[in-house]
């Protein structure tokens, strides 16, 4: 019980708040370790994922990428980043966990684009066509509207893995939530690893609420299907 | 600024051949590490999971808890249980155990609750008592269902099992740490395709064991 | 009926499992040594001296290399956890006695008080090596020339404009962080945790990431980079001599014997020689350290 009095006193302490290792200035250093990541991939995993699917094409491409993103150790990845980083000349504070995050967002967002926009009832798909609507029409006004949950599931499953794992960054000496687990375990200070642990499942936490309420938010009233909320065993656990 | 080690190759194969005995050392630890944690943790999801069906206001607090576990941080748990259970295989298995309990409950769960009713109740009109409904009607309609949470598991475990070198375990992750800590890709790269490879593979036999229980499936397919 | 027939089985296979593994489980004659290391390469290298030393000598050794930082082996020597690792003497006494300044620059005077400060702990300090690794602050030849730095204490002025990067638990330690700013009046702009004197830092150095950092003084990477290692001029590192830690509990004169014989003949050269052949060649720690133990008489071959 003293344990968690000394981690509540942590929290008390002002001291945790301040300066660039203080609560706020690592949570951005972790927001912005996640964010980058899940943007540039929902930027090339949605897109493709959607066509493939609108196209009925690549299905075994689609599972393939989720059974082989899920294979892929997190650690692994962020450690080859090492020697990659050091070769081009890049910091390494910042890419090698970018790329690893980047791997890991994919997988989630291409699957769950392709498997929405695929499993858009056919016959409604056909009878817009048949009212003469051009592929992109069907694409944008039919199919990307109702596959729109899965979607979002997609991104949301994502993000929440991607803000978990940046706590790896913190192993080759970046930043984010992960210091305090890092720096706790080189100091054998229990307290700072629970709190940062604690942060880091708060943070997951928020930002899977987030995306639930981007989902209420963009998909019409009309349709049914709503993801189940805070099924967090969809979510890979790659940390 | 190009910097120095330009001149070391991505993979040194000499490096790889002289060193296939502790190459192979480390892939049976990774199994081994991966096998204990899969096999006590479906025994403790089964207990559970037969406990939430029995008493369904279980449920929520076991997957409440569970799911607490599965968000924590594996390095941080691991670092916590060291006072309590020191550097050891335990220590690590607590934590890759406590991984694996949501995703085999969830799934345990989830496949028997997919019986359909009318099965249950032809099986009740026949006799059959509920524990050997449970074991010769449920069980094996639920298992694709559970085998699919098998596999989940299976390969979240093989991943993670590369953090517990960072306690000094850790099967190929140690290749991996070694690679980080002297700048050497050659045994970086063997370790992380190796646990790819090796997670890929247990997967697919998990795809072919399924297929080996559950033969109904393939018949109803092929006459469907 | 075919129920009651299969427990009985699977009851006759779990006594015999017991049984069988009752049987194996206790050990032969030899004495078992667990020798550790904490995480980085130069750990590694000792932890196989030794532990190759005590096996010529009859011992079985079970290695537990790359437990973590200092903060989780030596409890685990306390513990039994682990046996015995080697040690930087300085250091490791002003870890035990919380930053008390009982280290100083003479190696013979911080092993005594290093014997009776572990002995309460049960634990038996060896006899120490000659060889030396301490914390260097280095910079770039670029940064020195164009700060003209040869010493630490040249620092002073223009700390506040330089970032500084070292292993994660420095700012906590007198020898690192705390030290340099009570020694030398070293304000850094920035502190960067990075990794324990690795490629990180190194990596970190030589892209400008940091502008000081800190590595150990029998660092391959030192020479081969080219790097500049400032003068302690105000003496802040004590001795740290490499010295072996063995729990009193399984110390033997046969042990102390055989790892004493090995520690006289390190020398920091060497050292540094064989942090070379490991890190930068990519030797095994094993093949280098048995090479070593070879060349000096120790094993055969």
């Amino acid at each position: 019980m003293t344990f968690l009095a000394d981690v509540a006193r942590w929290f008390l302490d002002p001291a945790s708040w301040q300066g660039s290792g203080g609560v706020p200035a690592r949570v951005l250093e972790h927001l912005s370790l996640s964010v980058w990541p899940v943007a540039l991939a929902a930027a090339i995993a949605l897109p493709l994922g959607v066509t493939l699917g609108h196209r009925h094409r690549g299905a075994f491409f689609a599972i393939s990428v989720a059974n082989v993103g899920r294979a892929l150790p997190s650690f692994a990845v962020l450690v080859v980043g090492v020697p990659v980083s050091i070769k081009l000349g890049l910091g390494l504070s910042y890419w090698p966990a970018f790329a690893a995050l980047f791997l890991l967002a994919i997988p989630p967002m291409l699957t769950n684009a392709y498997t929405g926009v695929r499993e858009v009832d056919p016959g409604t798909v056909e009878s817009s066509r048949g009212m003469g609507f051009t592929e992109g029409q069907v694409l944008r006004k039919i199919e990307i509207p109702l596959a729109l949950p899965v979607i979002i599931t997609g991104i949301r499953v994502s993000a929440v893995q991607v803000v978990a794992t940046a706590t790896l960054a913190a192993l080759i000496g970046g930043g984010g939530l992960g210091r305090y687990i890092i720096d706790g375990l080189a100091t054998r200070d229990l307290v700072q690893v629970f709190a940062g642990a604690l942060l880091v499942a708060v943070l997951s936490v928020i930002t899977e609420g987030f995306f639930s309420l981007m989902e209420r938010f963009f998909v019409s009233p009309g349709i049914g299907r709503r993801a189940e909320f805070a099924d967090i065993s969809q979510i890979p656990k790659g940390f | 600024m190009i910097l120095a080690q330009t001149t070391e190759p991505f993979i040194r194969w000499n490096w790889v051949w002289s060193h296939l005995d502790m190459i192979w050392g480390r892939t049976v630890q990774h199994l081994a590490l991966t096998g204990i944690a899969l096999g006590v943790g479906f025994l403790i999801s089964i207990v559970l999971s037969m406990i939430a069906l029995r008493y369904r206001r279980t449920y929520a607090p076991i997957t409440w808890v569970t799911g607490v576990l599965y968000s924590i941080p594996s390095l941080a748990l691991f670092v916590m249980l060291i006072p309590l259970t020191g550097l050891s295989v335990t220590t690590a298995e607590i934590g890759l155990v406590s991984y694996t309990l949501l995703i085999f409950i969830r799934n345990i769960v989830a496949g028997i609750d997919g019986v359909p009713q009318e099965v249950r109740e032809a099986a009740l009109g026949m006799g059959y008592t509920r524990r050997r409904m449970l074991l010769e009607i449920e069980l094996p309609i639920a298992l694709p269902v559970v085998i699919a949470g098998i596999r989940i598991a299976t390969v979240t475990t093989v991943g993670l099992v590369t953090i517990t070198a960072l306690i000094g375990l850790g099967g190929l992750g140690q290749l991996i740490l070694d690679g980080l800590n002297r700048l050497f890709t050659t045994p970086l790269i063997v370790g992380s395709v190796l646990s790819v490879v090796l997670a890929l593979l247990l997967d697919g036999v998990l795809v072919l064991v399924e297929r080996a229980l559950t033969p109904w499936a393939r018949r109803k397919a092929t006459i469907g | 009926m075919r129920t009651k027939r299969r427990t009985g089985v699977f009851g006759a296979i779990l006594v015999a499992f017991a049984i069988v593994a009752t049987s194996c489980g206790s050990g032969g004659g030899a004495t078992t040594i667990k020798v550790g290391s904490t995480n980085f390469t130069e750990q590694e290298i000792l932890g196989e001296i030794y532990a190759q030393a005590l096996e010529a000598n009859g011992f079985t050794v079970e290695r537990r290399f790359n437990l973590g930082a200092r903060d989780i082996v030596e409890p685990a020597l306390e513990s039994g956890e682990i046996d015995l690792y080697a040690e930087y003497a300085g250091t490791v006494l002003e870890y035990l006695n919380n930053g008390a300044g009982e280290a100083s620059g003479d190696a013979a005077a911080t092993v005594d008080t290093l014997r009776q400060r572990f002995a309460d702990r049960g634990v038996t300090v060896l006899d120490y090596a000659p060889a030396v690794d301490a914390n260097a602050l280095v910079v770039t030849q670029e940064t020195a020339a164009k700060y003209g730095l040869t010493k630490i204490s040249d620092l002073a002025s223009i700390a506040g404009d330089l970032v500084f990067g070292g292993p994660p638990e420095c700012p906590k330690r007198p020898f690192c962080l705390i030290g340099f700013q009570d020694t030398y009046g070293l304000n850094f702009k920035e502190f960067k945790p990075l990794d324990t004197g690795g490629p990180i830092t190194v990596a970190a150095l030589e892209n400008g990431e940091i502008d000081v950092g800190l590595l150990f003084s029998s660092d391959g990477a030192i020479a081969a980079k080219n790097f500049v290692v400032l003068q302690d001029d105000r003496h802040l590192q004590p001795a740290d001599n490499i010295v072996p830690v063995v729990r009193t509990a399984v110390n033997s004169q046969e042990l102390d014997d055989v790892v004493n014989a090995v520690s006289a003949k390190i020398t920091t050269s060497e050292l540094s020689q064989m942090n070379k052949l490991v890190n930068i060649d990519k030797e095994d720690a094993s093949t280098v350290a048995h090479d070593w133990l070879a060349a000096n008489g120790f094993i055969s071959g």
